[in-house]
């Protein structure tokens, strides 16, 4: 018997009783859903710009770009001045990486970015510091509410961020800046 | 198998580590902060309780109907161009990693935190095959350059000081000699791990959740470093307990509402990544472990202990554990959820009775893991297996025929209440064994509580 038949085999004898699948049903907190983004985005020590918009941005990206920095945009209407590079590997000396988001979380500070904005994979994560862009009206309140809007198709690949890296393995002392980006700027527009 | 885990009863382990009273405190105080942060971020949703409940509802429903999740978690990763291998125990899960790492010549593997893959001892087995193998989670890595294994599943190295770590990095990354400041040894390992990540052959990661009807896995790390490894070489590897399936998506936002709240309070864990398929020209496996779970879903109560999310807030409630350090159990996985996991592989069969029934653990578990119950029961259970230690098995008989007897238990106690009145602690005190080692005496009462009923509530 394969490994495999071997697992289901023994799993045909459970000893607890069947149990039904619960009714997922929690009331989100609706009241002021960008304010309390605003705050979980703080809590996970990410900014929030509510009011720079694009323009505001796309002036940040240039003053960057200005002082000599590597700076690559996936988001329509912000100009970088890299290209998506052939290899993964090439992106390893990204100074700042410009995202969209697709939506917002409101409870934890969380935006969901879908790869297929990314250019490669591992683009939010190899730079050393990230701009997500988000649509004020995508902010939701609860990660049940965001979980029903995500888009994960077939193949893809699509991940929550909340924050900049952070560890505090070395004696519980926070230090923002692991492996991923070092900071995290969101702007709703 | 780790030096740690040789042979000894919990208690004697605990009293090596109890031998630096300071560092106890300072032990016990890291983990209390932690669990004070989870009780704030729990605190802060007035849905907590319901949480909870559906969590440990939905983490049922699985179970009892796992073959059929894990085999439509299947289809649905191979229709993702997944490839699935099953293994029954930790050699055959190494096995299968090996092969496959061995079909694509890697020479170094990254690794993000898995205790699946410590408790199927795979670093090693690796290492013995010439792979070099990264431990690329700053805790772990900081314990994998120790030469240790992890002494908490969520906060690997928490029993070191930053001296310490000051000490190893300046020893193997050449970090400044006497540097202790956290966030300077941090960016030197972020530099460190960089060159690895880069020049890794093939990454590998735990799993947090698997959804059964998308066929993808979800990995949970505050770092980045499951995606800064996951996503830069070509070949991606996973390995998942059988019980770490769950339905769907909804039933995976759930648990991520949990997790991170109860294991350090955050809202949420910096990435929860969900990979539903390769990178483009990439290759995913996901590797399904039993190792001994479909075992523990034949006995009704020990199944339970599968609900576990390793989230390791009943490591930081636990006075045991905070006071007896990670070390100090025979098994990979320390604490109350060691216990219940692991207590079948303790040669000593000590685990169980380090544990004081307070429920602490049961009462902050995330998917309601009745944790107590658990341990309890592996002490019935090392009792019918003839394995009770410290001479319980002589002498429980007869304090349990002595407590069963009123005349015998009311003498003895009036006896006990004269001495403790009238004779010196000295004479008493090495009476009370190991109890008293840390104690006072209690005050004797003028009678017991049956007079004073009697006198004051009774007819």
């Amino acid at each position: 018997m394969s490994s495999k038949q071997s697992i289901l085999q023994a799993l045909k004898t459970v000893a607890v009783e069947p149990q039904a699948m619960p009714n997922i049903d929690v009331s989100p907190r609706l009241d002021d859903v960008i304010g309390q983004f605003e705050t979980n985005l703080a809590t996970v020590a990410g900014t929030l710009h509510r009011r720079a918009g694009l323009e505001g941005l796309q002036a940040k990206v240039d003053e960057l770009i200005a002082q000599g920095l590597q700076v690559i945009s996936t988001v329509d209407g912000i100009k970088g001045n890299r290209a998506v590079p052939d290899t993964a590997h090439e992106l390893k000396d990204i100074d700042y990486a410009v995202i969209p988001g697709d939506l917002a979380v409101a409870e934890n500070g969380a935006i969901w970015v879908n790869n297929q904005n990314l250019g490669h994979r591992v683009t939010p994560f190899i730079c050393e510091n990230l701009f997500l862009v988000v649509e004020a009206d995508k902010v939701v309140a609860n990660m049940h509410q965001a979980i029903k809007k995500i888009g994960l198709d077939a193949g893809e690949f699509g991940v929550f961020i909340a924050g900049p890296s952070k560890t505090a393995d070395i004696e519980q002392a926070l230090v923002v800046g692991a492996h991923g980006a070092c900071s995290l700027n969101v702007y709703l527009v | 198998m780790s030096t740690s885990h040789t042979t000894a009863s919990h208690a004697k382990k605990g009293e090596i580590f109890c031998q630096d009273e300071s560092r106890v405190d300072w032990h016990s105080k890291a983990l209390w902060a932690l669990r004070e942060k989870r009780d704030r971020a729990a605190g802060s949703l007035p849905e907590w309780e319901q949480l909870r409940q559906l969590g440990s509802e939905l983490k049922l429903h699985t179970l009892t109907h796992l073959g059929q999740y894990l085999e439509e978690f299947e289809q649905n990763c191979q229709a993702n161009g997944i490839q699935v291998h099953w293994a029954k125990d930790g050699v055959e899960h190494n096995q299968i990693v090996h092969k496959i790492l061995a079909e694509k010549q890697v020479k170094k593997l990254v690794k993000s935190k898995s205790m699946l893959t410590e408790e199927c001892h795979l670093n090693p087995y690796l290492e013995s095959h010439g792979i070099e193998v990264i431990d690329t989670d700053l805790g772990e890595r900081i314990i994998q350059l120790a030469k240790q294994p992890p002494s908490h599943i969520v906060v690997p190295a928490i029993h070191l000081k930053k001296e310490e770590v000051g000490d190893l990095f300046h020893d193997k990354l050449g970090t400044d000699a006497g540097a202790s400041d956290p966030l300077y040894l941090t960016r030197a390992a972020r530099a460190h791990l960089r060159e690895q990540f880069l020049s890794a052959d093939a990454a590998m990661t735990g799993v947090n959740m698997a959804i059964a009807n998308k066929g993808a896995v979800v990995v949970c790390t505050n770092e980045g470093n499951a995606d800064m490894g996951a996503n830069l070489p070509k070949l991606q590897l996973h390995s998942m307990g059988i019980d770490k399936v769950v339905p769907d998506l909804d039933s995976a936002a759930v648990l991520l509402r949990t997790l991170a709240r109860n294991a350090t309070g955050q809202p949420v864990t910096t990435y929860s990544s969900f990979y539903r398929g390769p990178q483009a020209d990439g290759e995913m496996h996901v590797i399904i472990v039993d190792n001994g779970r479909t075992k523990m879903l034949q006995d009704k109560i020990l199944a339970e202990a599968l609900k576990c999310i390793r989230c390791g807030g009943c490591l930081n409630t636990c006075p045991v554990y905070r006071r007896s350090g990670g070390y100090s159990y025979n098994y990979t996985i320390p604490g109350p959820i060691g216990i219940a996991v692991g207590s079948q592989h303790d040669a000593t069969n000590s685990m169980p009775w380090a544990c004081t029934l307070c429920g602490s653990c049961t009462h902050v578990c995330p998917t309601k893991v009745p944790l107590d119950k658990i341990i309890h029961h592996h002490r019935r259970l090392k009792a019918q297996a003839g394995q009770l230690p410290y001479g319980k098995s002589t002498y429980m008989p007869l304090v349990g025929n002595f407590m069963a007897s009123e005349t015998m238990l009311n003498c003895s106690m009036s006896v006990a209440r004269t001495a403790l009145r009238i004779l010196p602690g000295a004479l008493l005190k090495p009476f009370s064994g190991a109890w008293g080692k840390y104690r006072e005496l209690p005050v004797a009462p003028n009678s017991s509580f049956e007079a004073w009923f009697n006198k004051n509530r009774g007819q």
